[in-house]
């Protein structure tokens, strides 16, 4: 059992440590608590703001957040077999004759990912805080507490982003049925019992008013909502392989106005043939998107000045842009490096991919804007989206070229991506606050985009191709 | 005969390890050159570097008559390469993926090209299969047929035999024989000295990064030497 759990560390380990320096990997948690701690210091503008409860219940949140948005392993299926790490799969073929082990292979998989997740940005975070704590006079005791109820927290929204993703892969049907009942549910008890946000996730509940029974709660919602995961996981082995007809030309053919056509095709055919196909899109989007929603209707009653639609639109363009992420999962630029093309077009490719993608999102906060009615400010949030959305995809690209979900964990790299993105977003929330319409001036932020995207096309076609 | 490449001095450094070293070499059009070595030689660095994917430490080389540092993406598009690892091409079909590459490089025709390949390398029952699901040995007969695909004048292939079967291994022989009496010129990395003695017309032996050998096959014939002899003798030496 240790020895296949320790193997999947050692193989994450290695695919990020041949790529930049293991270094620079090991630095990527002290980032993490560098920014937390910076950010902590401001915590007596926050708390002027905003009362010390909400804060708590706002990062709380962004944990449950967290969780949801990476915890879809539902989709994965076959991937988790034999995608990541090729002893796992060597492990994971060996396993066909006995479903036992095949599910002991999967809570494997997931126990690294919690200790990942917990090394790598859990315990950051709170060590961060916990070092500005005697400088904002915070009680140090706090820290352990959030060290327990964060960790709670995202392990709820893990195991329920687990729960609904291989539910969906049974039957797409339950799971609305499934979700509907929970919505309806909870706008009921809201309104004949006037629960409080609060006490609906026993770890914040732990937070402010620590008991046993607390801690028992939350574990029995994790351990009962992954078990149950793991149990119905579906893999869908086959020793049998994959047919589809060649759906490649007509495709290519849709889109033959764009000049990247036959990379927009392969995008999409990856994008759908992959596992969880465009389910994806449904767990990393949409539904971290429902949260962000109902969390900032929660808190922005408090701060009469910002708009809610213009706060989502900029955390919806933060978003949108790791569609880009996903789209450069697929393959590897060996795969073309034979080819007479330049990493620049692979890239192009996908940035023209991402484009007709974004539309989605764009749609989801029309949408938002039609649904909740508040259409004065649709127009200037609609520019703040679309600038949000190509100012951060334009940094990831340059940065990391074809490998954002690899790079970003090179301390140096995060950082950097850190600097760039947020005095944008913070300077674009301090125009919003003085009056939304200045946010029609953010397409010049376009200028700047553009500019980055054309020195990264150098950049990544200059730079070698490492064999990993 | 023209010369079809012309290597000068080429050398690769990766860190402290001397991958290639000072390479010189010309391999005239019509010539299916073997380039052999033992596993970590420096071949597949070198067939690299002459496409364009990688640049060298030092030195240079032209591929009919384009110089690998400044028109890489035009070498890649006038010859075939057939990659050392077949990677599996993303989630597109065998088919698609033949289609796909196609596009690229602008043919036309594009069904009646593919259609061909499969039906020469017989396997057109897996047109419709998933590249990942593929076998290694259907994989490298799609690789194989990527690379002939636009009908090049020079192709490079890394290791192409391994995992076929006999009988196909027979076909792509002839068909490499073929290809180059029509003036068309092959450079050929391997391992296996056998197929490399009854198919190649020229060979250069690499070890260690450096050519230790090169001439016409026809010599060593001549001579009544074995070429696994004769390489076993040259590695020994140096
Ligand atoms: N990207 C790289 N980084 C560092 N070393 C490399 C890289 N590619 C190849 N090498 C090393 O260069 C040597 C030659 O490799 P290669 O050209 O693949 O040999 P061959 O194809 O003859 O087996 C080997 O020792 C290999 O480990
Ligand atoms: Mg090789």
């Amino acid at each position: 059992m240790f020895e296949i759990l320790m193997s999947m560390i050692k193989e994450e380990w290695r695919i990020h440590s041949t790529i930049f320096s293991g270094m620079k990997f090991f630095l990527f948690p002290f980032v993490i608590s560098l920014f937390v701690f910076l950010v902590s210091l401001l915590f007596s503008i926050f708390s002027s703001i905003i009362t010390f409860n909400q804060i708590a219940l706002l990062i709380h949140y962004l944990f449950v957040l967290f969780g949801l948005s990476v915890g879809a392993f539902g989709l994965l299926g076959r991937e988790i077999m034999n995608r990541r790490f090729e002893q796992a799969s060597m492990i994971a073929y060996s396993s066909r004759t006995l479903p036992l082990s095949e599910k002991r292979i999967l809570l494997n998989f997931f126990i690294k990912d919690i200790i990942y997740y917990f090394l790598l940005w859990i315990l950051p975070v709170v060590v961060g805080f916990a070092i500005a704590s005697p400088i904002i006079s915070v009680n140090l005791n706090y820290s352990f507490i959030l060290l327990t109820t964060l960790t709670l927290s995202f392990l709820i929204g893990l195991s329920i982003s687990f729960f609904l993703s291989t539910i969906y892969v049974h039957s797409m049907k339950l799971l609305i049925g499934i979700l509907s009942l929970t919505i309806i549910s909870g706008v009921f008890t809201n309104r004949y019992f006037h629960t409080n946000v609060m006490e609906l996730l026993p770890s914040i509940t732990f937070f402010f008013n620590p008991s046993m029974n607390l801690i028992i709660a939350s574990l029995a919602i994790v351990v009962i909502l992954s078990s149950f995961s793991i149990f119905f996981f579906k893999v869908d082995y086959a020793e049998k392989k994959r047919m589809f007809k060649n759906h490649f030309n007509v495709l290519s053919n849709i889109f033959r106005f764009n000049k990247y056509s036959i990379f927009i095709a392969k995008d999409i055919l990856d994008m759908n043939r992959s596992g969880g196909g465009m389910g994806k899109i449904l767990f990393s989007l949409l539904f971290p998107l429902i949260i962000i929603w109902l969390m900032l209707s929660i808190f922005l009653k408090l701060l009469p000045t910002t708009n809610t639609l213009i706060m989502f639109s900029i955390f919806l363009g933060v978003m949108s842009s790791s569609i880009y992420n996903w789209l450069t999962e697929f393959d590897l630029f060996t795969a073309y490096s034979f080819l007479p093309i330049k990493t620049s077009e692979v890239i192009k490719g996908k940035l023209n991919t991402y484009v007709l993608l974004n539309i989605i999102s764009l749609i989801i906060l029309i949408v938002v804007a039609l649904v909740t009615s508040i259409l004065n400010y649709l127009l200037p949030s609609i520019a703040s989206f679309i600038m949000v959305s190509f100012y951060s995809l334009a940094v990831t690209v340059y940065l990391t070229g074809l490998h954002p979900n690899i790079l970003l964990y090179d301390a140096k790299i995060l950082l950097a991506y850190v600097l760039l993105i947020s005095p944008v977003l913070l300077a674009l929330i301090f125009l919003s606050v003085l009056n939304p319409f200045y946010l029609l001036m953010s397409p010049l932020l376009m200028v700047l985009s553009i500019c980055l995207i054309k020195k990264s096309f150098k950049k990544w076609d200059d730079w070698e191709q490492q064999s990993f | 005969m023209k010369n079809a490449i012309e290597i000068k001095g080429l050398t690769k450094i990766f860190g402290e390890l001397k991958a290639v070293d000072n390479v010189t070499l010309s391999i005239k059009e019509g010539e299916l050159f073997g380039f052999l070595g033992p596993n970590g030689s420096g071949k597949t660095t070198t067939v690299k570097m002459l496409t364009g994917q990688i640049k060298p430490t030092k030195g240079n080389a032209t591929i009919l008559g384009k110089d690998i540092l400044r028109s890489p993406i035009e070498i890649r598009e006038i010859v075939g390469i057939m990659p050392e690892q077949e990677n599996p091409p993303s989630f597109l079909t065998a088919e698609e993926y033949l289609h796909f590459v196609a596009k690229i490089r602008k043919l036309d025709n594009i069904k009646e090209k593919s259609d061909y390949w499969f039906e020469f390398l017989d396997f057109e029952n897996q047109k419709n299969v998933l590249c990942k699901d593929l076998s290694r040995g259907t994989r490298q007969k799609l690789m194989f047929a990527q690379t002939f695909l636009h009908n090049p004048k020079l192709v490079f292939i890394d290791e192409p035999l391994i995992n076929l079967d006999p009988i196909i291994q027979k076909k792509v022989k002839d068909y490499l024989q073929n290809f180059v009496k029509s003036g068309r010129t092959i450079f050929f990395c391997t391992h296996v000295l056998e197929i490399a003695e009854e198919i190649c017309t020229n060979i250069g032996i690499i070890y260690n990064g450096k050519l230790i050998f090169k001439g016409p096959m026809k010599d060593l014939k001549r001579r009544g030497q074995h070429l696994e002899d004769f390489f076993l003798k040259l590695v020994k030496e140096a």
